[in-house]
């Protein structure tokens, strides 16, 4: 299988330059060689959307991109977060301290089986760093997070709290409602 | 025993007239065999993909359709007597089909294929009008179509009419019986002429360009004479195929062909569809045009590594698809069309998830335009034509720009 060399910033951290196959997606590419297995394999086909990482683009902004049907070759060149990105951690790798979004997901127990939570705070995490580039009105609130968090699938139908977990930390998050500090 | 009798007999009845059943003309036949008939031929003609709204109450009107002179709505064609058929006669209803005059005088537009419809037999007529009038009133009024000045004159139409909507007389009596049918299923019933004949600035198709191809909503209806079909791979077996389950080794039905899969040709029998391809391709259609893949498949390329970034983990990285999930693309026919239209917006924009028949579906596929620049879609459209579509020919990304701006 031909290969050719990646080159991705992960976590803040540019990742070691090697080979890796031309054709292997970006979901095995971190499970396999990044040992970063936060980012969940579910349906394989860009459906649910458990395997959604960040990507933070030049120009400031940040999207989510699905892993399993996106070559790891995609990346090449880019910066990206995964669910293992989120939560400070000092020099010896020791938890210092969550983002708001995990804070709202511990608080309102935002979980059941769990495996498509890395998928929704990524979506939560986006959302609200887009809300604080081009904040909404408090009226389009609800249907803003909606929209974002809709094409995420949950088998365990926990969507209300995630929903409430996201609004939470939007509305806890200073520059997201227009307005409104 | 009597009592099974009994209520057999009173299912007939109830299946035959309902308990809401409009008042029909009373020289229509309603026995269960014209009722069926008449099913047959209303999904035949298609008349509940332009006549139901997405999701909505089949025959029941408000769905958008759009032209180039503005947004007409599909009408509500259950017996609801204030915004439906109720109050029609089979007279009135053979009229409005045939000659897109409604009762009042009303001349519609042509986006009802009229023109198509001319040559529907009385017969035929009556026993669509027979089942849509069994079909329980849905009280529900259409938006109104409101086209920009002229064309919101109705009364143009009737010059329109004179000079572009004129029966077609011409009968084929050399031709054998399947042939008829085929024709009559094709350029009839199925109107397929609408959206696959090039239309002029009047809107009227142009007859001399017969199902030589035309865009609609955006996209290309592609060519469906003999040698335009077979250049694109597509045999008798294969037209049937795709016709029956939606899909094939050709692709799968999407943009403005998917509802006419849906509500019409999944449901013809075998024998009609063997017609519509006999009448489509000829009594001796030329050979499909099989694509020799070639080294570049796998070789690297600007095309080639988008084509494993943002393609490969649903078709494939020999294109071959997935099954039940992503159709293949070696000899994939809108990879083939000589307009990258149709592939440039479809990586551009995505498609739909779609259903087809039994628990076949094909998810939806997403769009890249905020992952690939018009560059990028040049490369991919260029390596996925060339690779798996047998074309030599390349657009650059001026051409990726002027088939996608607007959207």
């Amino acid at each position: 299988m031909p290969t050719r060399a990646l080159s991705v910033t992960i976590n803040g951290k540019l990742q070691p330059v090697e080979d890796i196959p031309e054709e292997l997606m970006m979901l095995d590419y971190l499970h396999e060689y990044r040992n970063l297995t936060g980012t969940r394999y579910g349906c394989g086909q860009g459906m649910c959307r458990a395997c959604t990482v960040i990507v933070d683009k030049p120009d400031g902004s940040s999207e989510e991109v699905r892993t399993c049907i996106t070559g790891a070759h995609f990346f090449d060149g880019k910066k990206i977060r995964t669910i293992e990105g989120h939560a400070e951690r000092g020099e010896d790798g020791e938890l210092k301290g969550l983002t708001n979004v995990q804070q709202q997901f511990l608080k309102h127990f935002s979980f059941q089986c769990s495996y498509c939570a890395p998928g929704f705070v990524n979506a939560g995490t986006v959302l609200i760093e887009r809300l604080q580039r081009q904040p909404v009105d408090r009226s389009q609130l609800e249907s803003v997070i909606s929209e974002a968090l809709e094409p995420h699938l949950c088998r365990c139908t926990g969507y209300v709290r995630y929903y409430e977990a996201v609004r939470d930390a939007v509305l806890e998050t200073s520059g997201t409602i227009a307005g409104r500090d | 025993m009597l009592l099974r009798r009994i209520l057999t007999a009173l299912a007939l009845n109830l299946a035959v007239a309902p308990a809401w059943s409009a008042q029909l003309d009373e020289n229509v036949q309603t026995d269960k065999n014209v009722l069926e008939r008449g099913q047959y031929l209303a999904r035949a003609a298609d008349c509940a993909a332009c006549h139901t709204e997405e999701d909505g109450t089949p025959y029941a009107g408000g769905r958008p359709i759009e032209t180039p002179f503005g947004t007409v709505f599909g009408t509500n064609i259950t017996p609801d007597k204030d915004y439906g058929i109720g109050n029609y006669s089979a007279d009135d209803f053979y009229h409005a089909l045939t000659e897109g005059e409604l009762p009042d005088g009303t001349q519609l537009y042509p986006a009802m294929p009229y023109p198509s419809y001319h040559s529907i037999p009385r017969e035929d007529s009556d026993a669509m009008y027979a089942y849509l009038m069994s079909l329980k009133p849905v009280h529900l009024k259409a938006p109104e179509t409101e086209l920009s000045w002229p064309f919101s004159m109705r009364w143009t139409l009737n010059f329109w009419n004179v000079m572009f909507a004129g029966k077609d007389t011409a009968e084929a009596q050399q031709q054998f019986d399947q042939w008829k049918r085929g024709r009559y299923l094709v350029d009839v019933l199925g109107h397929c002429g609408a959206c696959h004949t090039p239309r002029n600035v009047l809107g009227a198709a142009q007859s001399d360009k017969y199902l030589q191809g035309e865009v609609i909503a955006g996209y290309e209806a592609p060519s469906l004479t003999p040698e335009g079909l077979a250049r694109r791979g597509w045999s008798p077996e294969a037209l049937r195929t795709f016709l029956r389950e939606g899909r094939s080794a050709q692709g799968s039905m999407s943009n403005e062909m998917y509802p006419v899969f849906h509500h019409s040709t999944r449901y013809l029998r075998d024998e009609d569809l063997n017609a519509m391809s006999l009448y489509l391709m000829g009594e001796n259609p030329p050979e499909a045009h099989v694509v020799e893949v070639g080294d570049e498949a796998t070789a690297d390329s600007p095309g080639r590594r988008h084509y494993l970034n943002v393609c490969a983990g649903c078709h494939g990285a020999d294109g071959d698809g997935i099954p039940h999930v992503a159709i293949g693309l070696q000899g994939n026919s809108t990879l083939r069309l000589q307009n990258p239209r149709n592939l440039v917006k479809a990586i551009h924009d995505g498609i739909e998830a779609r259903a087809f028949n039994g628990f076949e579906r094909m998810q939806a596929m997403p769009g890249f335009a905020n992952e690939l620049s018009d560059q990028d879609t040049a490369e991919l459209t260029n390596y996925l034509r060339q690779t798996w579509g047998g074309l030599e020919t390349a657009i650059d990304a001026s051409k990726v720009h002027e088939l996608t701006q607007g959207d």
